[in-house]
């Protein structure tokens, strides 16, 4: 498993508050450059509409001016060509003062100072076409006299005069103040993106060095780990180096052990044949113990060997049924059966991945134990089945033997522990601690409960996979009595 | 014929070497029993040289018990210059030793052993096992014609 992407997968979360605030800058930041930038084109666009409302202030003044210069051209010459600048100024003055009205539409003060420039021109405008009147109806003098007479023109067009003036002075006074707050609006604006990104940036470098601090520690804790790692790789091979020594000694041990006591029972097997008849009663009484000695450790150093060789041993996985290898344990143990009356009761068992010839021995053991310890029962029974427990599959061998007291259920599987008197159950005490080695090698536990004189029943598991589960999940009973 | 020796025991502690020659005089199988007490001494009498020069490949043993722990050459090492050799490969070899370690058993078999018999502790079942070899190998099995592979064009071991 790769501890580097774990650990960066794992961001603290104030980094995480770190980065989210740099970003958070950043998006404000930008954010507010394009309103500042919406505001500038606002800006842009008044301007342009200030100086378009003044230049059309100053075309209606013009157009007037167009008017009366006809107007007065007429006055003097009566010619009907005149009349023609008059009415095209006329109609300037229309369309421009409509046009001026739409363009100010939505400023309520300009419609206002429209309200009031409007009569003014209409005033001149009246004066310009009573004087033109005159002149048609009562002739040159006539017309003289309107525009002498009633020559109120000049104080129209300084009003006029005036308004436009002011009006475009307001406009400009506008114009300026609203220039003045953008200027500062936008230097305000480029304090905070200047002030704003170098936050960010900052936060970002600090971020960064963090983060290069913490992958360094990182870094540091990672090798310190894979240190450990590589010493307890080191220790563990050392320690099954050291365990297979161990095995290695005791089978080597037990092995040569064999030869002197084949020798010892030998020989005093040879002394009991030849010197047998010039020994009296004790002297072959001793002989024969000295015998029996030696084939009880020939026994011992055996089953010693069988242990080894199980702890040596590779498992040598393979899917197993282990009802056929229950039966044929059953079959192995027909000799130990003769003379004796055994109600077997075998359940189905599943299938299983394990090692066949170890599990043979499992059961092999397991039930030559059951034999065992209901020897001094007239009818025994041997119970041979599965059943679940806390969703997992169990083997299970019960008795109705000795039993045993179950303060002393420890004992049960350790080498050359016995919790019966030789006298008793002969026994070396090296069975249960074979069985225990290949359930564990297998990955499985075993267990037993008993009562004295009431029966044991074992218990095991295997960490192996099960291959299927049998066909018959409950415990059916098949019954078989031998009676050898 | 009757000092023709008809088992070479091969094994070096002479304490089974005397278990085995009484079981097998017990039961009344073998009379001429040569012993070689390691690897090299059995290997210069199958192969009829050194201090048994003047024995010919035409009398080879009927049987051969072989240890496996020897001095000098072991047993497996006596067994292969056995197998390799045209002249000794068809002499019955039955290995007779205090392991029955699995690869020591494997080896035994790759090897071209007739037979791999562990000496039990119990002299009872140790008489037993020799009184069965003796009886099966020297009585029941047809051994191979005398001389019949005594000529075989083998490069000498």
């Amino acid at each position: 498993m790769n501890n580097r992407a774990i650990l960066l997968g794992t961001m603290t979360s104030s980094s995480k508050a770190i980065a989210a605030c740099a970003l958070l800058i950043v998006v404000c930041i930008g954010a507010l450059s394009f309103w500042s930038e919406v505001r500038n084109e606002d800006d842009r666009e008044w301007v342009t509409h200030t100086l378009l409302v003044v230049e059309k202030l100053q075309a209606i003044r013009i157009d007037i001016t167009q008017s009366e210069t006809g107007q007065r051209g007429y006055l003097l010459t009566g010619r009907e060509e005149y009349l023609e600048p008059y009415q095209a100024g006329l109609d300037l003055v229309r369309r421009d003062m409509q046009v001026l009205r739409d363009m100010t539409s939505d400023n309520p003060r300009e419609q206002k100072a429209i309200l009031r420039l409007g009569p003014l021109i209409a005033a001149r405008l009246a004066e310009l076409s009573g004087g033109i009147e005159a002149r048609k109806e009562s002739g040159l003098l006539a017309g003289v006299e309107a525009v002498a007479y009633g020559n109120t023109g000049g104080k129209w067009m300084g009003r006029i005069g005036a308004e436009i003036g002011e009006m475009s002075e307001t406009e400009r006074r506008l114009l300026n103040s609203r220039l003045d707050a953008a200027t500062a609006s936008t230097r305000k604006m480029k304090v905070v993106i200047v002030c704003g990104n170098a936050l960010a940036i900052l936060i970002l470098l600090v971020k960064g060095f963090v983060i290069q601090r913490e992958t360094g520690r990182r870094n540091l804790a990672e090798q310190k780990l894979k240190h450990a790692n590589d010493r307890l790789e080191r220790s563990t091979a050392e320690l099954s180096e050291t365990n297979i020594e161990l095995e290695s000694f005791a089978y080597s041990v037990a092995h040569d052990l064999r030869a002197p006591l084949r020798h010892i029972a030998g020989f005093s097997n040879v002394l009991a044949e030849d010197y047998g008849p010039q020994l009296d009663g004790e002297g072959r009484r001793c002989l024969g113990k000295l015998a029996d000695g030696a084939q009880k450790m020939g026994r011992l150093v055996d089953d010693l060997l069988s242990l080894s060789k199980v702890g040596r041993q590779e498992l040598s996985l393979g899917a197993v049924l282990l009802d056929s290898l229950l039966r044929q344990a059953v079959e192995e143990l027909a000799p130990e059966c003769s003379g004796r009356e055994i109600q077997w009761r075998i359940g189905d068992l599943f299938s299983a991945e394990c090692d066949p010839g170890l599990m043979k021995q499992v059961f092999v053991n397991l039930m030559s134990n059951a034999i065992k310890y209901t020897g001094k029962r007239k009818h025994a029974v041997i119970e041979v089945g599965q059943t679940m427990l806390n969703g997992e599959r169990v083997v299970f061998v019960r008795d109705n033997g000795a039993g045993f007291e179950m303060q002393y259920v420890g004992k049960l599987f350790g080498v050359f522990q016995r919790l019966h008197k030789a006298g008793d159950f002969e026994g070396t005490g090296v069975g249960l601690a074979i069985v225990q080695r290949i359930i564990r090698k297998h990955g499985g536990r075993i267990w037993a409960e008993a009562e004295l004189d009431r029966g044991a029943t074992f218990f095991f598991t295997l960490g192996t996979p099960e291959i299927s589960p049998a066909s018959e999940p409950n415990f059916t009973i098949k019954q078989e009595v031998m009676h050898v | 014929m009757s000092n023709e020796v008809e088992i070479l025991l091969v094994d070096d502690s002479p304490e089974d070497v005397e278990l085995t020659i009484r079981a097998l005089r017990r039961s009344k199988i073998a009379n001429e029993i040569q012993i070689a007490e390691d690897g090299a001494e059995a290997l210069d009498f199958l192969f009829c040289r050194g201090s048994h020069g003047d024995r010919t490949f035409s009398h080879p043993p009927k049987l051969v018990l072989l240890d496996l722990k020897l001095p000098k050459i072991d047993g497996l090492e006596v067994l292969r210059a056995m197998r390799a050799d045209e002249r000794t490969r068809a002499i019955p070899v039955v290995i007779l030793t205090s392991s029955k370690e699995q690869k020591d058993v494997i080896k035994g078999y790759n090897l071209g052993v007739n037979a791999f018999v562990q000496k039990p502790v119990d002299f009872e079942q140790f008489g037993e096992a020799i009184r069965q070899i003796g009886m099966f190998w020297m009585l029941i099995n047809q051994s191979p014609p005398r001389g019949a592979f005594a000529e075989s064009k083998a490069q000498g071991a």
